[in-house]
C-alpha cells in the first residue's frame, strides 16, 4: 500500500520532469552560447577590462558608453551601419518581389535556369564572395572597371574612394542575398490558389490593384519575415568589410561590428568593445519589438 | 439575363484535346447543370464562359454576343468557386464590395447592393468579420453574395457544394433552387454528383470524355436515355445490364424489378440468390446473383428477404431498355428492337 502511493508519487513527478529533461540538452546550449556570453558582454561593458592582469580590472560604470559616443569612429561606424542596412533592405526588398512576381507566373526552362542561378551566391560563402569582388572592383584591372570602359564609361574608385566604397559593400551583399530571398517570396507566391486570382479577374480588378489588394496582402507574413531578417541581419554585417575595406578608406565603411573588432584585436580594449557590442544588441532589440508591434496589425496570418 | 452559345468549340491543354467541336446551347433563364465523370470537360465548359481558360477554337456567345475578345469580369458573369476563392485577407464586405469597387460603382450604390445581396444569403451580420472566423456553409454564402451583388446575366458554378457536409449540402441545395427563382438569371451549375443535377436542374447536360451524351430535363434523362452511358449515369443505384451474345444488350433499373420467393408472372424472369443486402431505411437494397454469375441489384420496399435466400425477380416489359452494338439506346420504334425483346422473354 505504501509502496504503490510512492510509485503513483514518483511517477507523478517524473510526468512533470519528462518535457524538462527534454528541452535540457537544447537549453544548455542556448545558456552556453548565447545567453551566457551575452550577460558577460553587458557585463564587461561596464569594466576597464585588462587582459594581461586580470586583477587591475575595474568597474567604470558608464564610463566606456560615454567615450564611445564620443569617438568619432564609433558614431561614424553606426551611421555606416544605418546606411548600410536601410538601402540593402530597400533594395533586396524591391528587386525580390519584383523578381519573384516576374519568375513566379512562368515555368519554362529559362525561368528554372534563372532562379538556379539567382540562388547560387546563397550557398557561397561570404568572405569568397567578398574576395571576388574585391579582385572585380580593381580600379586599374577590375572586370567591372573594364567593362564600364569598354561601354565607354568612366572608372568607378570603387573600394578606393570613400564615397563610393560603402556603395560597393552594399552592392555585393544585395547580389548576394538577393536570390535567397526571391525564392522564399516565390514559395509564398506559388502557395496563392489560382481560383484567387481567377476570381479577382472575374471581379474586373486591374493587375495593380491585384497585386495592392489580393497578392501583397496574402503574402506579407512572408514579407514581414524577410524584413525582419534582413535588417538583423544587415546591422551584423562584417565579412565583406572586414575582406573588402577594412573599414576603410578613412573610416568610410565602418561597421558596428566591424567597430567591436577593432577594438577587441587592433586596440585590446575589451570593455569599448563590449560597450558597442551591447549597443547593437540594444538596437536590433528595439528594432525587432518595433517590427512585430507596428507591423504584426498589417500582417495577415492565414 | 442571357443565353449561352458554344458554336464548334475545340480546347486544347498542350496537345491533348479536351473537347472537341462542341454545340450547344443554354437557354436563357434556365437552370441548366452540367454533369458527368471527372476529367469529362464540363469544368473546362464554364471556364470557357467565364473567360479564364478560354477556347483554343471556336466562338463562345453570351448573349448572342461572341465573348471570345472580352476580359472575364467584362461579360456580365459570375462565378462561385469549388473552393469558393475568398479573399482572405479582405472582410466580408469587401469581398463582396470588391467588383462593384473594382467597376467605380459609387460608394451609396455599392453599400446598397451589398446590404441586399447579404439579405439574400442571410449573412448581414458577419460583414465585419475575416473570413477565417467563419465556417464551410458561411463562407459559401460569401461567395454567392459577392456573385449576386455584381447583378450578373449568368451565374456559374463549379462544384460549389461539394465542400460541404452532406446535411448542409442538402440544405444548400433547396436554397440555390429557390434564389435562381428569385433572380430569374441563366444559372449554369458544374457537379459530378447526379442527385444534385436531378433534383437541381430544369435541364441537364450529361457530358463524357469531351461530349455531350444527352441534354434533357431530368425525367427524360431517367426515364427516356437516349444511350448505355447515360442510363447508367443517372439513377442511384445505377440501371442493372446484361450483355446479349452479338455486343447489344438490354437493361432495367434497380426500382423497376419485383422480387419474390416463387415465380411470378414478368416479361424478364430469373432465379438468383441474395449475395448482399442494404437496408437504407425505406428501402432495401439486395445483390443478386444467378448461376451464370450475372449480377442485379433491386430496390425493394421489402425488407424481409435475407442473404443466401433464392429469389425469383421479375421485371415487366415496359421497364426494359434495349441498347444497340454501338451502345445507342433502340427505341420501340426501332429495327430490331422486337427481336431483342424476344430474346430478353425467352430467358
Amino acid at each position: 500500500m505504501e509502496k504503490g502511493r510512492k510509485n503513483k508519487k514518483s511517477r507523478h513527478i517524473m510526468r512533470i520532469l519528462k518535457p524538462y529533461l527534454l528541452i535540457a540538452p537544447a537549453i544548455l546550449g542556448i545558456m552556453l552560447f548565447t545567453v551566457y556570453p551575452a550577460i558577460k558582454m553587458v557585463f564587461w561593458s561596464f569594466y576597464d577590462v585588462n587582459q594581461l592582469n586580470p586583477a587591475k580590472t575595474k568597474f567604470v560604470g558608464m564610463k566606456n558608453y560615454v567615450k564611445i559616443f564620443h569617438s568619432t569612429d564609433f558614431v561614424k561606424s553606426l551611421k555606416n551601419t544605418g546606411i548600410y542596412t536601410l538601402w540593402t533592405v530597400v533594395f533586396i526588398m524591391l528587386c525580390a518581389v519584383v523578381l519573384a512576381i516576374w519568375l513566379g507566373r512562368k515555368k519554362d526552362k529559362f525561368s528554372k535556369f534563372t532562379q538556379a542561378a539567382m540562388f547560387l551566391p546563397h550557398i557561397i560563402s561570404m568572405i569568397s564572395v567578398g574576395l571576388i569582388f574585391a579582385q572585380m572592383m580593381g580600379v586599374n584591372n577590375g572586370l567591372l572597371n573594364e567593362i564600364l570602359v569598354a561601354v565607354g564609361l568612366e572608372r568607378c574608385q570603387w573600394t578606393q574612394s570613400s564615397s563610393t566604397a560603402l556603395m560597393s559593400v552594399i552592392l555585393v551583399a544585395v547580389w548576394k542575398a538577393i536570390g535567397y530571398y526571391t525564392v522564399i517570396i516565390m514559395g509564398s507566391l506559388q502557395s496563392i490558389p489560382d481560383s484567387i486570382y481567377e476570381a479577382a479577374a472575374l471581379d474586373d480588378a486591374s493587375k495593380l490593384t491585384t497585386l495592392r489588394k489580393i497578392t501583397i496582402p496574402l503574402i506579407s507574413p512572408q514579407l514581414f519575415f524577410t524584413l525582419i531578417i534582413m535588417t538583423i541581419g544587415s546591422f551584423k554585417v562584417f565579412e565583406t568589410i572586414r575582406v573588402m575595406t577594412a573599414g576603410g578608406p578613412n573610416n568610410s565603411t565602418n561597421s558596428l561590428v566591424y567597430y567591436v573588432y577593432q577594438q577587441v584585436f587592433t586596440k585590446y580594449d575589451i570593455g569599448r568593445a563590449a560597450a558597442g557590442g551591447t549597443v547593437l544588441f540594444i538596437i536590433v532589440g528595439i528594432l525587432t519589438i518595433l517590427y512585430f508591434a507596428l507591423l504584426s496589425k498589417k500582417v495577415h496570418y492565414q | 439575363m442571357a443565353s449561352i452559345e458554344f458554336k464548334n468549340v475545340t480546347k486544347q491543354f498542350d496537345k491533348t484535346v479536351v473537347i472537341k467541336d462542341l454545340d450547344l446551347k443554354i437557354e436563357d433563364g434556365s437552370f441548366t447543370v452540367l454533369v458527368g465523370p471527372s476529367g469529362c470537360g464540363k469544368t473546362t465548359l464554364l471556364r470557357m464562359i467565364a473567360g479564364i481558360g478560354p477556347q483554343t477554337s471556336g466562338e463562345v456567345l453570351v448573349g448572342d454576343q461572341d465573348v471570345t475578345d472580352i476580359e472575364p469580369g467584362k461579360r456580365g458573369v459570375a462565378m462561385v468557386f469549388q473552393n469558393y476563392a475568398i479573399y482572405p485577407t479582405m472582410t466580408v464586405r469587401d469581398n463582396i464590395e470588391f467588383g462593384l469597387k473594382n467597376q467605380k460603382i459609387p460608394k451609396e450604390e455599392r453599400e446598397r447592393r451589398v446590404k441586399e445581396a447579404c439579405e439574400k444569403v442571410g449573412m448581414t451580420e458577419y460583414l465585419d468579420r475575416k473570413p477565417g472566423t467563419l465556417s464551410g456553409g458561411q463562407r459559401q454564402r460569401i461567395a454567392l453574395a459577392r456573385a449576386i451583388v455584381k447583378n450578373p446575366s449568368v451565374f456559374l458554378m463549379d462544384e460549389p457544394l461539394s465542400n460541404l457536409d452532406a446535411k448542409l449540402r442538402v440544405q444548400m441545395r433547396v436554397e440555390l433552387i429557390e434564389l435562381h427563382k428569385k433572380l430569374k438569371t441563366t444559372f449554369v451549375y458544374v457537379t459530378h454528383d447526379q442527385v444534385e443535377a436531378m433534383s437541381m436542374a430544369d435541364t441537364i447536360v450529361l457530358m463524357n470524355q469531351g461530349k455531350i451524351q444527352q441534354m434533357a430535363s431530368p425525367s427524360v434523362m431517367y426515364k427516356d436515355p437516349d444511350n448505355l452511358f447515360t442510363a447508367r449515369f443517372i439513377g442511384s443505384p445505377a440501371m442493372n445490364v446484361k450483355a446479349f451474345e452479338d455486343g447489344s444488350c438490354f437493361g432495367f433499373r434497380p426500382e423497376a424489378a419485383i422480387m419474390s420467393k416463387e415465380k411470378e408472372d414478368g416479361w424478364f424472369k430469373m432465379q438468383g440468390t441474395i449475395a448482399a443486402r442494404e437496408m437504407l431505411g425505406s428501402e432495401t437494397l439486395y445483390t443478386i446473383r444467378n448461376e451464370q454469375q450475372d449480377t442485379f441489384v433491386v430496390k425493394s420496399g421489402d425488407d424481409s428477404h435475407g442473404v443466401d435466400e433464392t429469389v425469383w425477380i421479375h421485371v415487366p416489359r415496359e421497364k426494359i431498355y434495349i441498347f444497340g452494338k454501338d451502345e445507342m439506346r433502340i427505341r420501340q420504334q426501332d429495327d430490331g428492337y422486337e427481336t431483342y425483346m424476344g430474346k430478353v422473354g425467352a430467358m
